[in-house]
This record gives C-alpha cells, structure tokens and sequence, in this order.
C-alpha cells in the first residue's frame, strides 16, 4: 500500500529522496521549493518507508506523515468580501495544505444571507470536481441551518464549520459539521482555535476515508498517480504549464493544467506497458476550472480489468 | 475591560454564543480601526428570524477640527511665515489648503519638513484637515465590516453625538426601523 508522506529539507541533495523514491516504485506528487529549502509530497510503498527515513536522517530532513496527499479539497466561502476573508477562510485553507492537500479557495457569487443565499450550476460543479468540501459558515445557528441549500446538491461529502454546537441530525446533508470556528476578525493562534483546525482536518481525512472505501468495493482501473507519471513523461508540455502544480491529482482521477482543446487527443493517447491508452480507461473531458483537461478514471466493472 | 462605558448587545432566540462572539468581533473591528475611543456606549439589537442588524452608539464629545498650529510650528519670518512641520500625516492636507489660500507661487517647500509662505497673513488659525467628518467615515465603514454581509439594505442616520445604523436583508419599512427603534430604545432603559 502507498503511504502519503511530506518530506521538508534543504535544497541540497534532495534529488537523491526524488531517485529513492522512484526506485522503489513511489511517486513525487508535488515539489515546492521556496529560496534554500524544499517540500515534497511523496507517495511511498509502506514497506519501503524506513528506507526513505533512513536517507533523509542522513540529509537532515524532516519526514511527516500528510494524509490528505494526493486529494483536492475545496474550501468554500459565502463570498470573497472581508466579512469571510482572510482570517478563518485562509487558516482553514493553510491547514489543509499542510497536512499535504492540495486546497482551492473558492467564494460564491451569492451565498450570503438567509433568504437570499443561493450556489448556482457553475459553482455546484466546479466543487463537485474536488475530492471533499469545506463550507465556512458563521455565528447564528439558525443562519447555518437555514443555509443548507447551498450545499444539498453536492455529491462529494461536506465539512460544515461554524461557531455554536449544532447537532448532526439538525444538519443531515453535512457530512459533518465543526463547531467553534464562525466569523472571527484575527487570526487563529490560541491553542484551542489551532485545535478547532486539527479537527476540521481530521473531519476532511473522516470524509476522504469514506470515498475511499466506497471506491474500494469497485476499485479504478489503475491508480491516478501511476496516471499522473505517464501523462508527465508523455505529454512532456505539462512542464511548460504556469501552474504551480501542473497536474492535480483527486481520488479518482486528475486534473491536467494545459488547454482542452489543444491536449485532449494527446493526453487521451497516452499509453501504459500494458498495452492500454489512458482514453480507453479513462474520461477526458473539460474542466470546469479554466479550460483545462478533466481525467476520471473508469471503475473496474466498467472496463472489466484492473492493473 | 471595556473601553467603553457600556455595551450591550442582544440577539433574539437561543443564539448565546453568537451574541459573544458578535461582541469580540466588533471590539476587534472597532480597535482595528481606531475608533473605539470615541464611542461611548454602544448598543447592538439582532433579530435572527427577521433577520435585522441594528447598531446604536452615543459619541464622546466631538473631535476639533486639525489646525495649522497642530501639524506645525509657526514663526514670522523674513518677508512672510514659516512653518515647521511636526506632523507629517497630514502634509498633503496642509500644502492643499495653503496653496488654495496664498496660491501656489507664495507657498514654497525648501525642505522637506518646513514650508515657507510669502504673505503677512499669519496662516496659524486655518484649518487643515475635519478630523470628525473623517471619525463619521470611519465609523460608517466599520458599522459595514461589522454587519452580516447579506444585508444589503442599510440605513445610517448619524448626529453630532449619537449613531443609528441598522441593516436587513428585507426592505426596510418605516414600521420596522420604528420597531427596531423601540427595541434598543428598551435596552438603554434597562
């Protein structure tokens, strides 16, 4: 099984972790490096782990265990104005990362309000493509109940945060909700609001796990970062891509940053040792980010094999 | 400890934890923008099921006008005035209202902290910058920041020494702001 991990370090050397992952047939999911130091989300082979940890002791490095690697959350906020931004919204969001997810921010146009909160066809789809979601809600009780339509028609589970106690049964489309967070006007730094933030992680890792195990009981045919490290060496454009992460990997496919309409047809052509191309096994199609290039990979039962 | 002399806040129905926070959110708004000083007591009604945002404040008393002698030190000079400037926050107010007053070829800024005036009126009473109506701006923007943000339809009515905002996602009838009215008028008696 492959174990997320995040490897922080010096810049120095770190392409020996990169060659060790590799060799032991681990993928790198993301590189950041930031001046003279170096973060990496790897996925390793658990039974190689002490491996990797032995060589990175050696470098001086630092290797924690990132749960959420290889997921895409969305954290969602009634709108981008500064009554929601930046102080729980951005908190919420850095934390995610850290914990190895790749986190996008995303405000509706016109969530605010009780009677007049609404989430259009756009925005419903554009969430649905990530793996989970997390609404930030504020203080009122009844304002958080009465917000439930934004969030009723989204198919992927939804983290729900706000300030008081509500009980799960008072929101049954959530799949959990998250108390004492709500509207605050300063960042989170006590220990009980950096607490609050461990929990909305661990509720987010709670929602992964169970799109996991429903993926289990039809498992995809292949996995999507063995996907990932096919289109990068065979669509080698991706490079060139400005994002800061050209490919994005979800729980059930991935999200190819390079135009639709000039990439569809080589990124569908990409071809494995098996003797397969990705568009036999695989949907390509537009994404509702940009125009990039949406992958979902086909369940076992749809193209009858697995590798 | 409060700044302020007092400050109460209500919210119908069983909302105990948002009337707190409701408070700490508009002392961290308030401070942010400086302007707790001047805001002697502050009541906040909040009707959840209106819903309605509404805010009454009494102001401590009114903020002079900034005059030249505050931003400056003025002396006669050789063949007019001079001013040495002390404050430099308002500089761009103060060159303003002088080259209005003496035209721009009387007023001269040889360094960057003094500016001399070529005129035997002495400049010292003029008035630079109506730090109050800036304080009534100020406020005006905090009140926003401070209120839900689907409430769009907002009125303010704002007198020398007191403030009423109130916001509602509904229109906002006469009868309702009366009503409102009434419901803080009831929390200052209390």
């Amino acid at each position: 099984m492959l174990e997320p991990v995040m490897f922080t370090g010096g810049l120095y050397k770190h392409d020996l972790v990169i060659e060790l992952v590799e060799d032991l047939g681990g993928y790198v999911l993301q590189k950041n490096v930031t001046q003279s130091e170096v973060i990496l989300l790897i996925l390793i082979p658990s039974e190689d782990k002490p491996v990797l940890e032995s060589l990175i002791k050696e470098l001086r490095g630092e290797l924690v265990r990132a749960p959420l690697a290889g997921t895409e959350v969305a954290v969602v906020t009634p709108t981008l104005a500064i009554h929601h931004l930046p102080h729980t919204a951005c908190d919420i969001a850095e934390y995610l990362r850290r914990h190895g997810s790749k986190t996008n921010m995303i405000g509706l146009a016109r969530g605010v309000g009780q009677e007049i909160a609404q989430i259009n066809e756009y925005e419903t789809s554009l969430i649905n493509e990530h793996d989970a979601a997390v609404f930030i809600f504020g203080n009122f009780k009844e304002c958080i109940k009465r917000k439930e339509s934004l969030y009723r028609n989204i198919s992927v589970p939804v983290v729900v945060t706000g300030g008081p106690e509500i009980s799960k049964a008072e929101l049954p489309y959530a799949f959990e909700y998250v108390s004492s967070v709500g509207r605050v006007a300063h960042r989170a730094r006590k220990a009980t609001e950096i607490g609050t933030l461990d929990r909305i992680v661990e509720a987010a890792g709670r929602a992964l796990d169970k799109t996991r195990a429903e993926m289990a009981k039809d498992p995809l045919t292949t996995s999507p970062p063995r996907v990932m490290d096919a289109v990068r060496e065979q669509v080698p454009d991706v490079e060139l891509s400005y994002s800061p992460l050209p490919i994005a990997l979800n729980l059930n496919g991935l999200r190819v940053k390079l135009p639709y309409d000039s990439y569809k047809d080589l990124v569908g052509a990409v071809s494995f040792d098996e003797g397969v191309k990705l568009g036999e096994i695989a949907t390509v199609r537009p994404s509702r980010m940009k125009d990039y290039i949406l992958v979902r990979i086909l369940p076992a039962s749809e193209t009858g094999f697995v590798f | 400890m409060d700044p302020m002399e007092v400050f109460k806040i209500e919210v119908t129905g069983q909302e105990d934890f948002g009337r707190k926070k409701y408070r700490e959110l508009i002392m961290d708004i308030l401070q942010d923008l400086g302007l707790i000083r001047s805001i002697g007591r502050l009541y906040v009604y909040i009707d959840v099921m209106e819903p309605i945002f509404a805010v009454y404040g009494l102001l401590r008393s009114g903020i002079p006008p900034l005059t030249v002698k505050d931003v400056g030190d003025v002396m006669k000079a050789e063949g007019g005035y001079q001013i040495k400037i002390n404050d430099e926050e308002h500089m761009a107010d103060l060159l303003r209202v002088l080259w209005d007053r003496y035209g721009r070829e009387r007023v001269e800024q040889p360094v960057r902290d003094v500016v001399i005036i070529a005129s035997d009126t002495d400049p010292s009473g003029l008035m630079v910058a109506d730090l109050e109506a800036e304080f009534l701006q100020d406020l005006t923007d905090g009140l926003i920041r401070v209120a839900p943000e689907g409430f769009r339809n907002r009125r303010n009515e704002m007198t020398k020494d007191s403030f009423f905002f109130i916001a509602a996602e509904e229109t906002l009838t006469p009868e309702l702001i009366a009503k409102t009215k009434e419901k803080v008028r009831e929390m200052e008696n209390a």
